[in-house]
């Protein structure tokens, strides 16, 4: 059986830093998934991943283990992204190419479904992205942790440090939202979205 | 009761997470109102439609030695110093107009060729006109009287050595405008070839800061081991 993240923590501060290496296989795509979906860009994403890890392995001999591994890693992963995304606003950043490599990047080139539908789900795949960007940071991240890293409401709310009826508040008001969004450009119900690729 | 007091619950019952108490609750609230029925629905959807979004694959790290990356890095710019020299003695011109840059490739240009069009439009035109009062005036001749042979032959070989002449001006233009073009088509090549280089050596620059921080990484690594 695997060692839980507590254990290989333990392991860590024992002395076993093969441990860490244990741990970055496990987390460094769910970390990724989630750096992209806050900064929407593929270049900081690499950055923002790296250096939470890199965060990680300097303060892991400290851990208190008060809450889970996981939460923390996020912690620093969104206290990073936060940072990123104040330093975006300073600089009045604006990434074009988000869009697109979200877009693109998950269709296979092999044939199967029709151009129709590729084109399709590529919009249905913009619009979404948009919609989650447009919303406002705190809502965004609930629905980030929620919706797309698929953690329980304690977990997010330990990540975030926040009671868990206040995540559910945040999490109802950002699919209010989205809703909104999804529903000015004409996305209604389950009938716009295309079946899920092979 | 009102529906705000269930929206945790219907929340929890969403996304699985509802414990026997509360997902009784929800469902007895349910029976009885439409829009919270409605609205599980719609946020059901919803998420089913949220989940076209999906992130992009994780690039594998390139382990790259920061050396090469720097050899890359003053290829590219060599490069781009030698096609830069190559584009201003060409007299090539970049400008930015409507919010983007435009490049004009070689120094002549079409804009050359356009006066050599026009005086050759106006001869075209001369000679037309004059062909015209001739035949208008070999018309009234003919009305008359049978005009003699011999003019009509003269007249069929000026009109075919005039097509030829026409033809051949055509022709040369059509070798000027195709060796231009090709001209052309080579820079833009080169300027394209030179572009991707520089976008290959910013990737090379970016790699090169990664293992700057694995770098870094293994330092801390290593003062573990030493400490250890």
């Amino acid at each position: 059986m695997a060692p839980s993240d507590e254990e290989l923590v333990d392991a860590f501060q024992r002395g076993d830093l093969c441990a860490f290496d244990v741990l970055v296989r496990r987390w460094e795509r769910k970390i990724h998934g989630a750096v992209y979906r806050m900064l929407g860009s593929e270049d900081e994403t690499r950055d923002i991943s790296q250096e939470t890890f890199l965060r990680a392995y300097r303060a892991l001999g400290t851990f208190k283990k008060e809450a889970r591994f996981s939460s923390w890693l996020y912690q620093i992963t969104l206290n990073l992204c936060r940072d990123r995304l104040r330093r975006r606003k300073l600089r009045n950043h604006v990434s074009l190419d988000a869009l697109d490599e979200a877009a693109g990047a998950s269709f296979p080139p092999a044939a199967g479904p029709s151009a129709f539908d590729l084109l399709e789900r590529r919009d249905l795949s913009r619009s979404v992205a948009a919609a989650v960007e447009a919303l406002p940071e705190e809502q965004r991240e609930v629905i980030v942790l929620k919706e797309y890293q698929g953690l329980t409401f304690l977990e997010v709310a330990e990540a975030l440090g926040l009671p868990p009826s206040t995540v559910k508040t945040r999490l109802y008001r950002g699919l209010r939202l989205l809703r909104q969004q999804l529903e000015r450009q004409g996305i209604r119900g389950p009938a716009a979205v295309p079946e899920p690729l092979p | 009761m009102d529906c705000e007091s269930f929206r945790e619950d219907m929340l929890s019952v969403l996304y699985g997470e509802a414990d026997a108490a509360s997902c009784a609750r929800f469902e007895a609230h349910r029976a009885s109102c439409g829009p919270c029925r409605e609205e599980l629905g719609a946020l059901n959807d919803l998420r089913r439609t949220l989940a076209a979004w999906k992130a992009p694959e994780r690039a594998a790290p390139v382990a790259a030695p920061a050396r090469a990356s720097l050899r890359g890095l003053a290829a590219a710019a060599g490069l781009l110093l030698a096609l830069g020299g190559a584009l201003g003695l060409s007299g090539t011109q970049f400008q930015y107009t409507r919010g983007g840059f435009s490049a004009r490739i070689g120094r002549s240009g079409l804009q050359d060729v356009q006066p050599l069009l026009t005086a050759l439009e106006r001869r075209h035109r001369q000679e037309i006109a004059g062909l015209e009062a001739r035949l208008q005036v070999s018309a009234v001749a003919s009305s008359s009287a049978p005009p003699p042979a011999h003019d009509d032959a003269a007249l069929l070989a000026r009109v075919e050595a005039l097509i030829r002449e026409s033809e051949g001006r055509q022709a040369a233009l059509r070798n000027a405008s195709l060796r231009e073009l090709g001209e052309q088509a080579e820079t833009q090549r080169r300027y394209d070839l030179a572009r991707i280089s520089a976008g290959f050596s910013y990737l090379e620059g970016k790699t090169g800061q990664q293992v700057a921080r694995t770098t870094e990484l293994m330092g801390y690594v290593l003062q573990a081991s030493q400490k250890r």
